[in-house]
């Protein structure tokens, strides 16, 4: 095992050898535990503020003291539409309804939601879950995106 | 330091044309330098404002674009911050002049944005979304917007039908104006009875896709009084930029606050208040947005936003006596994304030279300027322009 594997994972990636694409601090990191089913997100050690995907510093305060956190999956919708004027690589899915969810850590993060627009309201208690990418959106993904999954709200 | 005057404003059409991007840019600087000396012998810099190569497959339009004004070894370069890229361009020409780096620069935007079809302008716009979680998602310009509205009617005394009122009024200004993409009114029934594009925003909630160019000539007050006459002058009296987060689900869904800041920045530097404010162009690419913009701007108190299509006097107790969009705004005048921040100063220049025809504002004297890029306040850009004589 690799010295940055032993790392324990408690602070935002500050030196230049932390930035490896197994810390979930990376897109793959942060991908590569997804698909494992387990959702990280970074908290501030200064102000508590949860984000997902984690980043090297603290959008609400500036600190870079920012630790990987677990996320929890269950979370209520903030606002919710749906697209029927999709990308192309959406096109067969349409009309698909998406929100804005805030976990209960307080995170919150934009995501496809597995129920029509209809049976959807603000307030709705949602949980987080994930899936392989279909093959329109494999066909869209980039080179290092193919083994990503793809979120999706479900209501609860 | 220099005050920055803007000498010389110019468009192309606006809409669905078959001119290419640098065709464009040559119409709007065409009108721009009527009566003047060619750019060569006044213009020592240039910015182009320019959302995505992906339309015409072309980078490089900071050259191209000088090329075609026929400066050369001149410093060009293009700016980049989606819908937000056109104001930026005028923002680094009007801080070269402050600092004294140039004398004269020309801030220009274009875009080309029918190439590739409503799908082309879909993905292309897609890219201004976070890669990883929102544009995986499928999210689209309109949705995007869409959950902002969803979340101000819910949280406010405001329905739909509020919101197609602001659509109502910004085509019946674009009508007055003949720059604008669309020269007929629309009635209210109309834009309810649109469709659905991203509930609750229907197609008439919507900017359009534009081809368009626009330029401006910002330059110190002693080249600008050399070139035109006082009257003929506007000064760029405050500026002001903020990036906020690119996900909209980290911003606050109701208030945008870099705009705000933007706008605050912009208005300490010039030394007026809102109330001081006899017009604005905010950028309604969305009919929330001028609602949303209002507030952000202190026009209107907080969820009153959408009674900017109302005259004045008929407000909310708190709301300014400004007048928005008098353009047609985004909406009606249409949205070249890389020209609309100029487009917008091409307006507010009009209206304080006294020159804007059947849609004048009586006696204005000051104008804001509110550009955005990415989805809402994820970049925006404000100007306070004043008259100059």
């Amino acid at each position: 095992m690799d010295e940055s594997r032993k790392r324990p994972r408690d602070r935002g990636p500050l030196s230049r050898e932390d930035v490896t694409a197994d810390s979930p601090f990376t897109l793959p990191g942060f991908f590569a535990e997804l698909a494992e089913g387990r959702l990280t997100g970074a908290a501030c050690s200064d102000c508590g503020h949860a984000m997902v995907p984690p980043r090297p510093a603290c959008y609400a305060c500036g600190s870079r003291a920012v630790a990987v956190e677990k996320q929890p999956r269950a979370g209520e919708v903030v606002s919710y539409t749906a697209v029927h004027t999709p990308p192309p690589a959406f096109e067969a899915r349409a009309p698909y309804t998406v929100g804005v969810v805030e976990l209960a850590s307080g995170a919150r993060l934009t995501g496809r939601v597995d129920a029509d627009y209809d049976a959807v309201a603000i307030g709705d208690p949602v949980e987080l879950t994930v899936r392989d990418p279909g093959d329109a959106e494999l066909a869209a993904a980039l080179d290092h995106e193919t083994d990503w999954p793809i979120h999706v709200f479900e209501v609860r | 330091m220099p005050e920055p005057r803007i000498v010389a404003v110019g468009t192309s059409p606006i809409g669905r044309t078959d001119l290419t991007g640098r065709d464009l840019f040559s119409a709007a600087l065409a009108e721009a330098f009527e009566g003047l000396p060619d750019p060569a012998e006044v213009v020592e810099a240039l910015y182009a404002g320019n959302q995505s190569e992906t339309y015409e497959h072309q980078i490089m339009q900071g050259t191209l674009l000088a090329e075609w004004a026929g400066l050369r070894n001149v410093p060009a370069e293009r700016v980049e911050g989606c819908a937000a890229a056109g104001a930026l361009a005028l923002r680094h020409a009007v801080e070269d002049v402050r600092r004294g780096t140039h004398d004269a620069v020309l801030a220009c935007g274009v875009e080309k944005m029918t190439a590739g079809g409503t799908a082309g302008a879909t993905d292309a716009l897609s890219a201004a979304f976070d890669r990883a979680l929102e544009q995986r998602s499928g999210i689209t310009a309109p949705s995007q917007y869409a959950l902002l509205a969803q979340r101000y009617l819910h949280e406010h005394d405001a329905t739909e039908a509020d919101l197609a009122r602001i659509a109502v009024k910004n085509h019946r200004n674009g009508a007055a104006n003949p720059r604008a993409q669309f020269d007929r009114e629309v009635d209210l029934d109309a834009v309810l009875e649109s469709e659905y594009v991203a509930p609750p925003l229907k197609l008439f909630d919507c900017a359009p896709v534009s081809d368009g160019a626009a330029a401006v000539l910002v330059a110190t007050p002693e080249v600008a009084d050399a070139l035109v006459a006082r009257e003929a002058q506007t000064v760029a009296a405050g500026v002001g930029a903020a990036a906020n987060n690119v996900a909209v689900a980290e911003r606050d869904l109701t208030f945008v606050e870099g705009a705000n800041v933007a706008s605050e920045t912009a208005y300490g530097e010039a030394g007026v208040d809102p109330a001081d404010v006899d017009l604005a162009e905010v950028h309604d690419a969305f009919t929330v947005c001028e609602a949303l913009l209002a507030e952000a701007a202190g026009f209107a108190p907080r969820g009153r936003g959408y009674e900017s299509a109302l005259d004045p006097g008929e407000r909310s107790e708190g709301w300014t006596d400004v007048r928005l969009s008098t353009s047609g705004g985004l909406k009606a005048r249409g949205h070249p994304i890389g020209a609309t921040g100029l487009a917008q100063a091409v307006e507010a220049h009009e209206q304080l030279t006294g020159r804007a025809g059947g849609r004048q504002v009586e006696g204005a004297d000051t104008a804001l300027l509110l550009n955005e890029g990415g989805v809402a306040d994820a970049v925006t850009v404000a100007h306070v322009l004043r008259r100059a004589a």
